[in-house]
C-alpha cells in the first residue's frame, strides 16, 4: 500500500473541507510538535521565571535548542543515507564542512568565480550545491564498495578536508593561523528567509534582529528580554530546518525513498528487480550531501564564524551518528529528537558556560556541612561537584549511549513505534483522532515509513532468529519476508 | 618552474648521498615500528572477532598516562640509563597486563552480550566506551592539572621528565645520523612482530585463533572454546593498544595528551585497512608503506620542498583512499570480510 494510491483516495472523499481535515489530521503529530517548538522559548521563560532553579536545572535553554537545530538537521541528513540505505557516512561531516566553510569563504570574497557581497540565502544555497558536486565526487568512487570499506573510505575523504581546513593558509589571508577557524567580515549580516519577500527577513545571529514582521520576541519574553535575538534566530533556523525535513521526509517516501529502502534490506534483491542500486545510492548520497551543508551554513548563520573542530573532525560525524543511534536508526525525524535528548542529558549532568543543570541546583540547596564534607585529600564535595558536574558533558553521552545500544538499539522513535504497533507516530494519532480516509494507516505525508523501523527492530530483537553468520547481517538484515507491520514497504513483500 | 627544479635537485641529493638516504630510512623504520604497535591489537580483534574496536585508542592514551604515573612513582628520573630502560620494560609489561585486564572485563561484560547483532552495534558500543574513557580522562588530566601546571600529585608532564637523556639526542656514525629514540623503537617493533608472530603460528592458541578466523563454526564444533578464544584475543590486542602507548609516550612526535586517543585510532584503522582487515601480515607491510612514506614526506617538509603544514596526515589519509579505490580489500585482504554492515 504505497502512499501515492492512498492519497488520490482521500482526495476523492468528498469537497474540500473534509480533505483538509484529513490532511491536517495525518499530520497532527507533526502539527503538534512545530506547536511545542514554537511555544517552548515562552513557556521557558515563564517557567524559569516563576520558577527559577529548579526549572533552569530541568529545562534546556534556549541557546541549546538554538544549536540542536541544525545539529539535530544534519544528524537527519546522515540519516537520511546511513539509515535508509544502509551505507554508513562515516565522512559526513565533510558536507557539513562544506557547507559551513563555503558561507564564510563566499561572505569573505575568496571563492573564486563568485561576486563578493552575496546574500546569505544565495551562499547558503551555493555552499549545499557544492556539497552536492563534492558528494557526486567522493560516491562515484566510495560506493563501489560496502561495509566497513565503504565507511572508511567516507571517513578518509572527510579527514583529508579536516587537515586541509587546519593547514591550508589559504583560507585565512590575514595570516592567523587556519587552524584557529574563520571569521566573517564585520559587515557581513546572515539573513534568512523568503527570497524576495522583504519583510520576511530575519538577520540571525547575536546581534541580529529581534522581531519577525513586526513582532518583537524581547517584548514577548517576560523574564528575558535580552533573548529576543537569539528567539529570532531560532524560529528562522528552525524554519529552514523544518521545510529541509519536509523534503527529506517527502523523499523518503517517494518510490525514490522505497528503492533506498529497498537498498537496505537486500541489495541484491533490488538489482534483481531491475533497479540500478548505485544511481540510487548516488542520488541518495548526494541529497543527504545537500542537507548536511545547508545544517553547516546554519551554524554560520548564527555563529558567524567556523573552525576545524566544528565543521570537518570525525566527532561531528561521531554525534551525528550517537544522535541518530538514541532517536533511532532510519526514523528521520528519531535523530532530531536524539540530539535533543543528547543535548539534554549533557546540560542537565554537566552544565556549560552559564548553563543550567544540577550543578548549580545542588550548589544552592545542599546543606552547606554537606558541600563543605571533604572526600579525600583537599576535595571537598563542591569541589567534587564543580569538577565533574561542568563541562565534560561527553562523558555523560558516551555512558548513555552505550545505554542505548544495548538496552534500547532501536532507539527512542524505533521503541515508539514497535510498542504503539505502528509504522508511523503520525500514523497512529491520525487513526486514534478518526481517521475517516480508511486507507489503514497509510494516509497523506505524515506516513513515516511503513515497517521499516519494525524491520530493524525484528533484526535487533529477533535474537532467535539469528542463527546466521552476524558478517552477513545487515543493519536489517533477515526479516525481509516477515515483515510484521501492516503497510509494509511497497519493494519489501517481493 | 624553479621551485620544481628544486625539488628533483633535493630528490637527486637524496637518491645520491647514500648516508642521508639510510638517516630517512631509519626514520621510516622507526615510524612503521609505531603503527605495527598500534595497529596489530586492532588487526588480531578484527581478524578473529570481526570487531573493529573503536576504543582502541583510548586504551593507547590510558597506557600512555598509566606508564607515565607508574615512571614516575618509582622514581626513574633519578635513576642511571640502564636501570630507566629495564624500569620502562617493566612498566611496559605491567600496563599490558593492565589493559588486558581491561580488555577482558571489557569484552566478557559488554561485547559479549552483542555478536548476535549485525556488526555495526560492536562499532556503537566500542564507540561509545571510547568517548566516555576520553572524556574522563580529561577530567581527570584537569582536575589533577596535569597539563596546566598545577599538579596534585607530582603528576607532571610524564614524557619530558622520564625520557633518560641518553635518549633524547641524536647519534652520528660515520655520515649516518639518526635519533636515539628511534632505536629503542625499531627494536620493540620488532619484538612486537616476533612475538605475535610466534603467538600466532607456534603456540596452541594462535592455532585457535586461526582456526577461529578461518571458520568459526567448525572450530567450535571440533572443541574449541571459541568464546574464550575471542576473550583472550580482545585482552592482547587491548593489552598491545596500552603498551603501543607507553613508548608513544617517550616519543616527541606523539607524546601524551588526551587526543593522543584520536591521534592514534584513525591511523591505525588506515593501517589495518590498507593491509587488509584481519590479515597480521598486510598490517606489517602496510605499515611499513605507511612509514617509509610519512618519513619521506617529514624530509620533503624539512628540506622545503613542500610547506604544507599537515603533510602527514594529509599522505596517510590520501594513502587510504588511493588504496581503497585501486584495490579495495587491501593488500593481503580476504574477500567477503568487513563488507556487510
Amino acid at each position: 500500500m504505497s502512499t501515492d494510491a492512498a492519497r488520490p483516495d482521500a482526495a476523492d472523499g468528498g469537497a474540500l473541507a473534509p480533505w483538509v481535515g484529513g490532511y491536517l489530521r495525518d499530520h497532527a503529530i507533526h502539527i503538534a510538535v512545530v506547536a511545542f517548538f514554537i511555544v517552548y522559548p515562552f513557556l521557558y521563560d515563564v517557567l524559569v521565571g516563576q520558577f527559577g532553579l529548579p526549572a533552569e536545572m530541568l529545562l534546556p535553554r534556549l541557546q541549546t535548542m538554538l544549536v540542536v537545530l541544525w545539529l539535530g538537521l544534519f544528524a537527519m541528513s546522515f540519516d537520511f543515507v546511513s539509515g535508509y540505505t544502509g551505507y554508513l557516512s562515516f565522512g559526513h561531516a565533510a558536507f557539513f564542512g562544506i557547507g559551513a566553510y563555503t558561507v564564510v569563504l563566499g561572505a569573505n570574497g575568496q571563492l573564486p568565480l563568485l561576486p563578493g557581497g552575496l546574500s546569505f540565502m544565495t551562499l547558503m544555497l551555493v555552499s549545499a550545491l557544492l556539497a552536492v558536486v563534492v558528494a557526486f565526487l567522493i560516491g562515484l568512487v566510495s560506493f563501489r564498495l560496502s561495509g566497513v570499506y565503504f565507511a572508511m573510505i567516507t571517513l578518509g575523504f572527510a579527514e583529508i578536508m579536516y587537515v586541509a581546513s587546519r593547514n591550508w593558509d589559504w583560507l585565512t589571508p590575514g595570516q592567523s593561523d587556519p587552524s584557529d577557524g574563520i571569521n566573517t567580515p564585520a559587515e557581513f549580516n546572515p539573513e534568512l528567509g523568503v527570497p524576495f519577500v522583504d519583510p520576511l527577513q530575519v538577520e540571525t545571529g547575536v546581534f541580529g534582529d529581534d522581531a519577525i514582521l513586526g513582532i518583537n520576541f524581547g517584548d514577548l519574553l517576560v523574564y528575558n528580554e535580552n533573548l529576543g535575538a537569539i528567539v529570532a534566530s531560532y524560529f528562522a533556523i528552525g524554519a529552514v530546518v523544518l521545510v529541509c525535513y519536509l523534503a527529506m521526509q517527502r523523499i523518503i517516501h517517494s518510490p525514490f525513498g522505497r528503492v533506498m529502502i529497498a537498498i537496505r534490506e537486500n541489495e541484491e534483491r533490488a538489482k534483481a528487480i531491475g533497479y540500478d542500486t548505485f544511481k540510487f545510492k548516488l542520488g541518495a548520497f548526494m541529497i543527504s550531501a545537500f542537507f548536511g551543508a545547508v545544517a553547516g551554513a546554519l551554524l554560520v548563520a548564527y555563529r558567524g564564524s567556523v573552525n576545524p573542530d566544528a565543521a570537518f573532525f570525525f566527532l561531528v560525524t561521531g554525534f551525528a551518528l550517537v544522535a541518530a543511534i538514541i532517536g533511532g536508526l532510519g526514523t528521520l525525524a528519531g535523530p532530531f529528537f536524539g540530539y535533543i535528548f543528547l543535548e539534554g542529558i549533557e546540560e542537565f549532568l554537566a552544565r556549560g558556560g552559564s548553563g543550567g543543570g544540577l550543578q548549580p541546583f545542588l550548589a544552592e540547596f545542599l546543606p552547606g556541612g554537606i558541600l563543605e564534607t571533604t572526600i579525600g585529600g583537599d576535595l571537598t564535595v563542591s569541589g567534587a561537584l564543580d569538577a565533574f558536574m561542568t563541562g565534560h558533558g561527553e562523558f555523560y553521552a558516551g555512558i548513555v549511549f552505550v545505554i542505548f545500544v544495548l538496552y534500547v538499539p532501536i532507539g527512542i522513535l524505533g521503541t515508539l513505534r514497535l510498542r504503539l504497533g505502528t509504522d508511523s507516530v503520525a500514523t497512529y494519532v491520525s487513526r486514534r483522532l478518526g481517521g475517516s480516509t480508511g486507507t489503514g494507516g497509510s494516509g497523506g505525508g505524515g506516513d513515516s515509513g511503513a515497517g521499516e523501523s519494525a524491520t530493524a527492530a525484528g533484526s535487533v530483537t529477533a535474537e532467535g532468529g539469528e542463527e546466521d553468520d552476524p558478517r552477513e547481517g545487515g543493519p536489517a538484515e533477515g526479516s525481509e519476508e516477515d515483515d510484521p507491520s501492516e503497510g509494509g514497504p511497497a519493494e519489501g513483500g517481493k | 618552474m624553479i621551485e620544481h627544479l628544486l625539488i628533483l635537485g633535493d630528490l637527486l641529493d637524496l637518491f645520491t648521498s647514500p648516508s642521508r638516504l639510510i638517516a630517512v630510512l631509519i626514520e621510516g623504520l622507526a615510524k612503521a615500528s609505531l603503527y605495527v604497535m598500534i595497529a596489530s591489537g586492532l588487526t588480531l580483534i578484527f581478524g578473529l572477532m570481526d570487531v573493529i574496536n573503536f576504543a582502541h585508542g583510548a586504551f593507547t592514551m590510558y597506557g600512555a598516562y598509566m606508564a607515565g604515573g607508574l615512571i614516575l612513582a618509582v622514581g626513574a628520573a633519578e635513576m642511571g640509563f640502564a636501570m630507566v630502560v629495564v624500569v620502562f620494560l617493566l612498566v611496559m609489561l605491567t600496563i599490558f597486563l593492565v589493559l588486558a585486564l581491561v580488555g577482558t572485563v571489557m569484552e566478557v561484560s559488554l561485547i559479549r552480550r552483542l555478536y548476535e547483532y549485525p556488526p555495526i552495534f560492536q562499532i556503537l558500543l566500542t564507540f561509545g566506551i571510547a568517548i566516555t574513557l576520553e572524556e574522563f580522562m580529561r577530567m581527570f588530566v584537569e582536575f589533577q592539572g596535569i597539563n596546566n601546571g598545577q599538579y596534585r600529585f607530582g603528576w607532571e608532564t610524564p614524557r619530558l621528565e622520564t625520557v633518560p637523556t641518553a635518549l633524547r639526542g641524536a647519534t652520528d656514525i660515520g655520515l649516518v645520523r639518526f635519533e636515539n629514540i628511534h632505536v629503542l623503537e625499531i627494536l620493540l617493533g620488532v619484538v612486537t612482530i616476533v612475538a605475535i608472530w610466534t603467538f600466532l603460528n607456534r603456540t596452541r592458541y594462535g592455532l585457535f585463533v586461526r582456526a577461529g578466523v578461518e571458520d568459526e563454526e567448525m572450530a567450535a564444533a571440533l572443541g574449541i572454546n571459541v568464546k574464550q578464544t575471542f576473550t583472550v584475543v580482545f585482552a592482547i590486542g587491548s593489552g598491545i593498544a596500552g603498551a603501543a602507548g607507553v613508548i608513544l609516550m617517550w616519543d616527541p612526535l606523539w607524546s601524551v595528551s588526551v587526543p593522543l586517543a584520536l591521534a592514534v585510532l584513525l591511523p591505525a584503522f588506515v593501517i589495518v585497512i590498507v593491509g587488509g582487515l584481519g590479515s597480521f601480515k598486510g598490517t606489517v607491510v602496510a605499515s611499513l608503506l605507511v612509514g617509509m612514506i610519512d618519513a619521506f614526506g617529514t624530509w620533503a617538509f624539512q628540506t622545503g620542498a613542500i610547506t604544507f603544514t599537515g603533510i602527514d596526515d594529509m599522505m596517510i589519509f590520501g594513502i587510504l583512499v588511493v588504496m581503497l579505490i585501486l584495490q579495495p580489500r587491501g593488500l593481503f585482504g580476504v574477500e567477503g570480510q568487513g563488507d556487510h554492515g
